[in-house]
């Protein structure tokens, strides 16, 4: 039986999961209450994150975007300050799921969750993003490229919640986000995030292992070389060897090995067209 | 009873006392303690959409939303649209156009439809089938869903 608790503040809500060690906490419900509704979970309470104004908002910062963790797909897919080299975080908040589960689900409920097919995982690996994780003791930044661990692990401790999601300030290069699925709406079978940057790519890819993969050696060995079809192909080799796709109903795993080189070739030919 | 509470709800415009158990979702409240049946429980898991209703003017899946998460907000289902005329119009037109048949997702489209009005009062079909993405319907192949919301909207801007 979980009772819903809704506190006022973050220090409130560590506080309360760390005083209930079957408590969790609740962003949207988006995800949380469908796996209570299908008897996946038990937990003595749901500690509800909606009430707390200092979660809500995308605010800049000295550095760049503090996203707080209550924002909700819509908000982001609507978002002006995502431009640029951000646009594609705007493009992924889009393509979640249908626009009344977007009026719900939050993008601290997704990092939380870290279901490896989510959308902003790879996006926020791509984008150089800091997940900012809140416990009792206080908050500390931790690099997307490192927060995922393993499967629906993270660096996460227990009683810990994402309070914030923080991005470099937006520079006007473009960036692209591509997601195959089986019909819009569905979790991606494999995704890429792409974004320009000087004379090569950041990328990541997405849904084809425990966590966003992105590999800066790679980057870096492809830099002066993007209009050359060869050194794309290595590259979405390099991306593919990283990789350790499940089969599941959304394709098998030698399918997604397949698509990671075509649609990272894909996503830097958007990009070349967008300049 | 261990377990349950009093949920004190805002619906349909009115103050609604509800003792109903610590974890039922606002679906299960809406159906099982008051009455209140237009909103269906379909999937359970936010996909089909059969269960959409509008909290604070914004359409949500009543299964994902717990009832003890809705205090001091909104909520309105379909019951709660009865004085509306642009969704009275919305209701002639669906049901004209034989965009009901089984009549199970039609509440969630209703409301997911009337929502669409309220954004955009004359919606391409483009726009129409895309803010209908988030509403499965088994029996009719949807052009007829898409054709009724048109004409109704159309009538509604006239
Ligand atoms: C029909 C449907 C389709 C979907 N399709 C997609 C899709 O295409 N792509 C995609 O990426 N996602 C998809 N989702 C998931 C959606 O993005 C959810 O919004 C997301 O999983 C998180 O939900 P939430 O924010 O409501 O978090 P909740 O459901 O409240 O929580 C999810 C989990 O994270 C934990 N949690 C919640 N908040 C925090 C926090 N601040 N810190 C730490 N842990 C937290 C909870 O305890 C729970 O375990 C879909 C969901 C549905 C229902």
């Amino acid at each position: 039986m979980s009772f819903v608790l809704s506190p006022r503040t973050v220090e409130e809500a560590v506080g309360l999961l760390a005083e209930l060690p079957d408590a969790l906490p609740m962003s949207g419900g988006a995800s949380l209450v469908a796996m209570k509704n299908a008897r996946l979970i038990e937990a003595s309470h749901f500690v509800s994150l909606a009430g707390i104004a200092s979660l809500h908002g995308i605010t800049a910062t000295d550095t760049g975007l503090r996203i707080g963790g209550m924002t909700r797909h819509a908000q982001l897919a609507a978002c002006d300050l995502l431009t640029g080299d951000l646009s594609m975080l705007r493009q992924a908040a889009g393509q979640i799921a249908n626009r009344v589960v977007r009026n719900m689900g939050t993008i601290g409920g997704a990092v939380g969750n870290a279901d490896p097919a989510a959308d902003y995982l790879a996006v926020l690996a791509c984008g150089d993003a800091h997940v900012e994780l809140t416990g009792t003791e206080g908050s500390r930044l931790v690099a997307m490229t490192d927060y995922v661990t393993d499967w629906y692990e993270t660096l996460r401790e227990p009683g810990e919640i994402v309070t914030a999601i923080h991005l470099p300030a937006a520079r006007p290069v473009p960036s692209v986000y591509r997601k195959l699925c089986r019909v819009p709406g569905d979790y991606a079978t494999a995704s890429v995030a792409c974004a320009s940057d000087g004379d090569g790519v950041r990328v990541a890819v997405g849904a084809c292992g425990h966590g966003p993969i992105r590999s800066r050696e790679a980057e870096a060995a492809l830099r002066g070389n993007l209009r050359d079809p060869v050194a794309i192909a290595a590259f979405g080799a390099a991306l593919a060897d990283l990789a350790d796709p499940v089969d599941d109903v959304r394709g098998t795993s030698e399918f997604r090995l397949r698509l990671i080189p075509r649609m990272v070739a894909a996503a830097i030919s958007d990009l070349e067209g967008k300049r | 009873m261990p377990g349950k509470q009093v949920f004190t709800l805002d619906l349909n415009g009115r103050e609604t006392e509800v003792f109903a158990p610590a974890d039922a979702t606002l679906l299960d409240v809406l159906r099982d303690n008051c009455a209140l049946r237009a909103a269906k429980r379909g999937c359970n898991q936010g996909v089909c959409g059969a269960c959409t209703v509008m909290i604070d003017d914004v359409p949500v899946r009543a299964c994902l939303t717990m009832a003890g998460a809705c205090g001091g907000r909104a909520i309105r289902t379909l019951e709660g649209y009865g004085d509306d005329p642009v969704m009275g119009r919305l209701q002639e037109a669906m049901n004209a156009s034989g965009g009901v048949q089984c009549g199970f997702c039609t509440s969630g489209l209703l409301i997911t439809a009337r929502n669409l009005l309220a954004e955009s009062p004359r919606p391409a079909q483009a726009e129409i089938r895309s803010a209908l993405s988030g509403n499965l319907c088994r029996c009719t192949g949807y052009v007829r869903i898409v054709e009724a919301i048109a004409s109704a909207a159309e009538e509604v801007a006239r």
